[in-house]
């Protein structure tokens, strides 16, 4: 009997069914927290810039930037360090606590390898596939709003959002979301490995794991923004 | 086949395992019996490397093993077949899956090979017709016996079961306490089993250890052991008894 590899480092499947799982069980919720929003940033802009400069002409344009900027992919990335990342760490932590990952190593696979590649590869892929969408339905429910509560008809949005907005800024917004989705599982995945006995030991990991998670995409945006800075 | 020198085992300030020296024959089944946190799952979890010693050394079919890396401990594990005390099957795999998972990972075996490979794993835990249910969809005892049937299917040399009866109805713990005596006689493996049964260990064990606060108070044959003095292994009998 001949032996083979048992370390097959990536898992097709699994890799397309944890993408499933992020990017598909993910949208609805994505999509209806982004457009809301994108519909406050429209209308807090409008509220202070008629304050302060008595004119919201330029809040179209603004938000349009913001959105693409930030606010679709750091609101994506929070919700998926929730959604996704408290998921991945309670999995593994509970796989941690029944043995289960004592029996792969037993069974000649690297736990590493087995459970964080797929996760990590669908997580990237994932968030790159939810930030474009979240930018898009951003900017559909901002013209919405532009619409119906500034009076500025679509064709006045586009005009404005051409002015402040490059497609370097969607590029660079993949780019965000492609450094949050690879952080999430990584975060999720180190609290699970180490996942004390009992539901307690779980609770305590997935919540570390959101936290960390959490402000590692706020601290990872300011370093970013910073640095792309140089680019515009 | 399995030598303890001297190992010593610390989580932090706690020492569980105090300098166990311990030499396990070739084909015998041994007993470690003990009372619950006393170091019994971390010695045999030390053998396959799942735990590092931080003192002494094991050794195995002449291989002194505690040093050895991840990547260097592949072939020891590969030769060490562990039941967990959970049933640890992976719930995303079906039970034939589950079977199947080391055989495939492991040896190139054709489908055909594989599916009665794992049958008749299955068939030594009187378990037939799940192959296609998920472990959430079966009785814990039933999850612990689909567990020793993956480990069996390796035909590893050596077994180690960490407490494998616990949570199983009696007649299933019978059967699988006249499981690890078929492998014993029919395979030559040699077992470790991890118990608090002492009445399965008197009736099928070759040998018996008891540990108490991570260090070995008796050791012997069964009658050896039903003569002891020691006041944790007369507690022990005392059970067997009432």
């Amino acid at each position: 009997m001949a032996t083979k590899s048992p370390n097959r480092i990536i898992r097709w499947k699994e890799t397309l069914e944890q993408l499933h799982f992020i990017a598909n069980g993910s949208l609805s919720i994505i999509v209806f927290c982004v457009c809301f929003a994108a519909i406050v940033t429209i209308i807090e802009s409008s509220f202070h810039m008629k304050i302060v400069i008595q004119n919201d002409s330029m809040v179209p344009g603004f938000a349009a930037m913001l959105i693409l900027r930030e606010l679709a992919v750091v609101v994506t990335a929070l919700l998926l360090t929730s959604r996704v990342g408290a998921g991945i760490a309670a999995e593994v932590g509970t796989m941690k606590v029944t043995e289960q990952i004592d029996a792969l190593k037993m069974l000649g696979i690297p736990p590493s390898t087995y459970l964080v590649i797929p996760r990590l590869i669908a997580c990237i892929f994932g968030t790159m596939m939810l930030v474009v969408v979240a930018n898009m339905a951003c900017l559909l429910s901002a013209m919405v709003v532009s619409n119906s509560y500034l009076g500025y008809p679509p064709a006045i949005f586009l005009t404005a959002m051409r002015r402040f907005v490059q497609f370097q800024d969607l590029i660079l917004a993949v780019v965000k979301a492609a450094v949050f989705g690879a952080v999430i599982p990584l975060i999720s995945c180190y609290f699970g490995f180490r996942c004390e006995a009992g539901a307690e030991g779980v609770g305590r990991a997935t919540t570390n794991s959101v936290v960390v998670g959490s402000i590692a995409v706020i601290v990872l945006d300011f370093v970013l923004s910073y640095a792309f800075s140089y680019l515009y | 086949m399995i030598r303890f020198k001297n190992l010593v085992k610390r989580f932090g300030e706690r020492t569980v395992l105090r300098g166990i020296s311990l030499d396990v024959r070739q084909g015998e089944i041994l007993f470690i019996l003990g009372t619950s946190g006393t170091g019994k799952s971390v010695l045999l979890k030390n053998i396959v490397g799942l735990l590092r010693p931080d003192e002494g050394e094991i050794w195995i079919d002449g291989q002194e093993v505690s040093k050895l890396t991840e990547e260097q401990y592949l072939p020891i594990r590969k030769k060490c077949g562990m039941v967990f005390q959970h049933p640890a099957l992976f719930d995303s795999l079906t039970i034939h899956e589950n079977v199947a998972f080391g055989l495939r990972r492991h040896f190139q075996f054709s489908e055909g090979e594989i599916g009665a490979k794992v049958k008749k794993a299955l068939a030594l835990v009187h378990l037939q017709g799940i192959e296609s249910k998920r472990p959430g969809q079966i009785s814990y005892g039933m999850q612990k016996r689909v567990s020793l049937a993956r480990t069996v299917a390796l035909e590893p040399e050596i077994l180690l079961f960490d407490e494998p009866t616990t949570g199983l109805d009696p007649i299933t713990t019978n059967a699988v306490n006249q499981l690890i005596q078929d492998l014993s006689h029919t395979l030559k493996t040699t077992s470790l089993v991890v118990s608090h049964d002492m009445q399965c260990a008197l009736s099928i064990a070759d040998r018996i250890v008891v540990l108490d606060q991570g260090s070995i108070v008796a050791l012997g044959t069964p009658t050896e052991i039903k003569n002891s003095p020691v006041p944790l292994v007369k507690d022990f009998m005392a059970e067997v008894h009432s």
